[in-house]
């Protein structure tokens, strides 16, 4: 069935006591709330989010899986992901030639995904973080070994795992995620 | 703090009226010239330059073009698929409205249609984006009005929403989620009944909004009368989404020109008469129910129908195992090598849709390449932005702010 339209009109202004009433309802709420307040306030960085599966984070490049395809440089709608031109030698044969792998370059990636989407072989993931600093610009465009590795995450290590949960009565509420062999 | 600026203002040599933060010069007889904006009191991204008699607006225009990106000249240099992070960049809060029909011009091009889960699932995130949006609105629209209570509610009820279409998509804003012939991840386990819980909260919580602002009667004395297009002046301008409607028409492309599966939902589009800033913020509010009754349904859809491939045929017949045995563990539809070279047959298409702020529209030509070859986009917030001139004249300087909030614009999307 198709949308309807339906007519529809403010709720019309009262004389005094209805302008009263509204001063009075507006001051009781913002009293009710001030002695229950809903707060989700990160305290970053003693505590991190720790995202959901599937978040698209930091990417990382698995070199043994990949196919050399080009693909993701291909379809990167920032150009962040570009192919360079490296030796490589076959473990089965032993011979070597040049092969082109990807590295990215995060000062100009989106973290849309299509990379890690159109990999053939899944040779590119995701890491469920992106709250990495780095010092300088240059740092930013990684080199094929710094784009196996998986970057360093310090919120990990200064804070303690929340997570955020829809409730029906508070909206998100702040769980903190017991870590393994913690107490419950 | 304001002596500061009232210094940095005389050292420009353009502050007749010593205004904090705002350029202004004598013009005439009690007749000055106000700038107001582009950075940010009371205007986004762009400038009202307004001529005041006294404290009565006597003139007014809107400056835009200061976020203008040449998206649309930059669409022409980058395949087919690249458009989709780029025009989402236009307005990030409400990414799935806008690049679909963008999507979907380019469907039509290729004479496909996404699947039915596919296409439930692309209204699930324009729903949510569009909820999101009125929230964002909410809260600039708060803060204009000093009340900064109205600022921090939205704000943080929008994060509710932000986190849902962070858990579908993977991203909070720039989700990238459609994609020619589908979408791009279906919905995680437990997706549903969050939704669920997220839509009851959300409808008490109107029933707050109401309390505290909507019929909080500061607001209403500052809002009532103030503002009104009339019926034939928002024809007459082209005025589109809550704005038009606010003002008694009867318009929403959701309604005459149904896309995906609106025209098999239930629900109302809620049309005011007054056409004042009071009767647009109801607009908006009576909006958001009507988006959580679609949303309501979707889930409800979503729950009957199992797991069902979300992207087209064309490219989902030809995936290989792993692709699909990655979808049926995680929901990640995998995009085959296609997508990055795609070429798009001939032709000319033309696509709308109803974002949070009205109509974009989207006219798309192809000449058979990998890239497109023309652009033109038309977004709500351009359209809207041109009622300024003609509704602001006429009112005192301190209804500009509650005007410019209740008419919701927002510049990135106008300037492309």
């Amino acid at each position: 069935m198709p949308a309807k339209p339906v007519s529809k009109q403010v709720p019309s202004r009262g004389g005094i006591f209805s302008k009263f009433k509204g001063n009075i309802e507006a001051i009781a709420i913002g009293v009710k709330f001030f002695f229950n307040p809903q707060r989700f306030t990160l305290i970053y960085p003693k505590e991190y989010i720790k995202l959901k599966e599937g978040y698209r984070g930091f990417i990382v490049l698995r070199k043994d899986k990949c196919i050399n395809c080009g693909s993701c440089a291909r379809i990167c709608p920032a150009a962040a992901m570009r192919l360079i031109r490296l030796p490589f030698t076959d473990p089965k044969t032993g011979k070597t030639r040049m092969k082109l792998w990807p590295v990215i370059n995060y000062n100009r990636c989106i973290f849309c995904g299509y990379c890690v989407d159109v990999c053939p072989t899944e040779a590119l993931y995701h890491v469920p973080y992106h709250d990495v600093v780095y010092e300088t610009m240059d740092v930013m465009d990684l080199d094929l070994e710094e784009f196996q590795k998986e970057p360093e995450w310090d919120a990990e290590k200064l804070g303690l795992p929340v997570k955020y949960v829809v409730d029906e009565k508070m909206g998100l509420v702040k769980v903190r995620i017991k870590e393994e062999g913690e107490k419950q | 703090m304001s002596g500061i600026i009232r210094t940095q203002g005389a050292q420009v040599g353009f502050n007749d009226l010593k205004l904090p933060g705002m350029w202004s010069r004598k013009i005439g007889k009690d007749l000055y010239e106000i700038f107001i904006g582009p950075q940010h009191p009371g205007s986004g991204h762009m400038r009202i330059v307004i001529r005041v008699d006294g404290d009565v607006i006597v003139e007014a225009d809107p400056d835009m073009g200061y976020v203008h990106r040449t998206m649309e000249k930059l669409s022409e240099v980058r395949t087919w698929i690249k458009g989709i992070p780029l025009f989402e960049r236009m307005a990030i809060h409400d990414a799935c409205n806008v690049t679909l029909p963008y999507v979907r011009a380019v469907e039509k091009l290729m004479d496909i249609e996404a699947p039915e889960r596919a296409k439930y699932l692309r209204v699930l995130l324009c729903e949510i984006n569009r909820i999101a949006a009125f929230l964002y609105g909410f809260g600039i629209f708060g803060v204009f009005l000093g009340h900064s209570t109205m600022y921090m509610w939205p704000f943080g009820d929008r994060e509710v929403w932000v986190e849902l279409a962070e858990w579908l998509t993977g991203a909070r804003l720039t989700h990238s989620y459609p994609v020619f012939g589908g979408v791009r991840r279906d919905v995680p386990a437990g997706f549903t009944d969050a939704l669920r819980k997220a839509i009851r909260y959300m409808r008490k919580r109107l029933e707050d909004y109401r309390k505290i602002f909507v019929d909080n009667p500061v607001i209403r004395a500052r809002l009532e009368g103030v503002g009104v297009i009339p019926k034939n002046l928002a024809i007459e301008l082209g005025i589109t989404g809550p704005n038009l409607r606010a003002s008694g028409v009867k318009y929403d492309v959701r309604l005459n020109h149904p896309y995906e599966v609106y025209d098999q939902l239930d629900f109302e589009i809620p049309v005011f008469q007054e056409g004042d800033a009071y009767a647009r913020v109801w607009q908006r509010v009576e909006e958001i129910k009507q988006s959580l009754n679609i949303l309501e349904q979707v889930a409800d859809w979503l729950d009957k129908h199992p797991r069902t491939p979300i992207l087209h045929d064309k490219f989902w017949k030809t995936a290989p195992p792993l692709y699909k045995k990655i979808f049926e563990e995680t929901g990640r539809a995998k995009l085959g090598a296609v997508y990055a070279i795609m070429k798009v047959p001939a032709g000319k298409a033309y696509e709308r849709a109803e974002t949070a702020r009205g109509e974009i529209s989207y006219y798309v030509e192809s000449n058979g390449g990998n890239k497109p070859y023309r652009i033109r986009i038309h977004s709500a917030s351009a359209r809207n932005a041109l009622v300024y001139k003609y509704i602001v004249p006429g009112h005192r300087v301190m209804d500009l702010p509650a005007i410019y909030g209740s008419i919701d614009y927002f510049p990135p999307e106008a300037d492309r």
